[in-house]
């Protein structure tokens, strides 16, 4: 018997963790990076990623614009405007698989869809979606797990 | 009614509901045999009971004593009332389910099961892991590449906005 409790209270525990997991929000992170070629900048908050742009891509200044927390629960988009709203984002959370949220992203310009993806993220995973042009350079979401 | 009689009389009652002893029984029946007044008493006492007898008996065919006695045991189990802990205390004592001999194989066999089936949900999940991370990617309005970079955790989705772009991944 007294071996029997600790184990029904440690089994509803885990019940209650793994459910809390299953049906509870997504906290992921967005940052919107300028990369361009001039100047030789790299923003101190982008340090951990910089090697990783730097082996990719041959721009030589990457300037953080913007650091967004995203929170996002199961099939509620989340919209973000960039460049004084040419440009929205809509993430969605579509599934969660233990550690591995999935996501819609659509990325419109002037209300047209240039992009619609569906992206797996793990904790450690960063996902880069770049390419829109701006002025001198080009724009950069970095998508990452904060689970 | 001789003097003795007002002894007897006392017994009589006693007698009349077979609660005397061998001893009163001996001496009240003899004294009866000689006792025409002790002997109308015991009569009326008889014509009494005959009386009483039918009305009580139809009354007690009239009573629901089930009824009357679910009401008590009832009562006996509120006053009782065990706490839920006792409830399930007492039902574990009473369960074969629970004895040691049974759940403690019961237990080691669930805990063989549960750590098979982690076993299997870990590698489907590893799997899942393994999967592509991006799922579909598409583009009415430009040219889409898809670059992993697996050792750094690293995917790249780049929208080429011309056919002349050159900003691309190095």
């Amino acid at each position: 018997m007294k071996r029997v409790v600790p184990l029904i209270i440690f089994s509803s525990i885990l019940f209650l963790l793994i459910t809390s997991i299953a049906f509870g929000q997504v906290q992921t992170r967005l940052r919107v990076i300028r990369a361009s070629n001039v100047g030789s900048n790299v923003d101190a908050s982008l340090r951990d990623v910089h090697n990783d742009l730097g082996s990719l891509f041959s721009f030589t200044s990457y300037r953080l614009l913007r650091d967004e927390p995203l929170s996002l629960t199961p099939n509620r988009p989340v919209s973000i405007s960039a460049r004084e709203g040419r440009i929205i984002i809509e993430i969605t959370l579509v599934g969660l698989h233990r550690s591995v949220a999935e996501l819609k992203i659509r990325v419109a310009r002037e209300g047209k869809d240039i992009l619609n993806t569906q992206i797996r993220l793990s904790p450690g995973r960063t996902v880069l979606i770049g390419g829109p042009k701006v002025r001198d350079g080009v724009i950069i979401y970095a998508f990452s797990a904060r689970f | 009614m001789k003097d003795s009689c007002s002894s007897i009389l006392k017994l009589l009652e006693k007698y009349f509901d077979q609660e005397v002893t061998d001893k009163e029984r001996f001496l009240l029946e003899g004294h009866l045999q000689d006792c025409t007044a002790c002997q109308d008493a015991l009569k009326s006492m008889e014509e009494l009971r005959a009386l009483i007898k039918v009305p009580v008996e139809k009354a007690l065919q009239k009573e629901d004593f089930p009824w009357v006695w679910q009401n008590i045991e009832r009562q006996i189990r509120l006053q009782e009332k065990q706490t839920w802990w006792q409830s399930i205390r007492s039902w574990l004592d009473i369960s074969p389910l629970f004895q040691r001999k049974v759940w403690i194989p019961a237990v080691a066999t669930a805990a063989v099961l549960l750590f098979m089936t982690t076993q299997i949900i870990f590698k489907k999940n590893s799997s899942y892991l393994d999967a592509s991370v991006v799922e579909y990617v598409e583009s009415e309005t430009n040219n889409v590449m898809v670059y992993d970079l697996e050792k750094a955790k690293v995917t790249v989705i780049w929208l080429f906005e011309g056919p002349e772009e050159e900003a691309l991944p190095s």
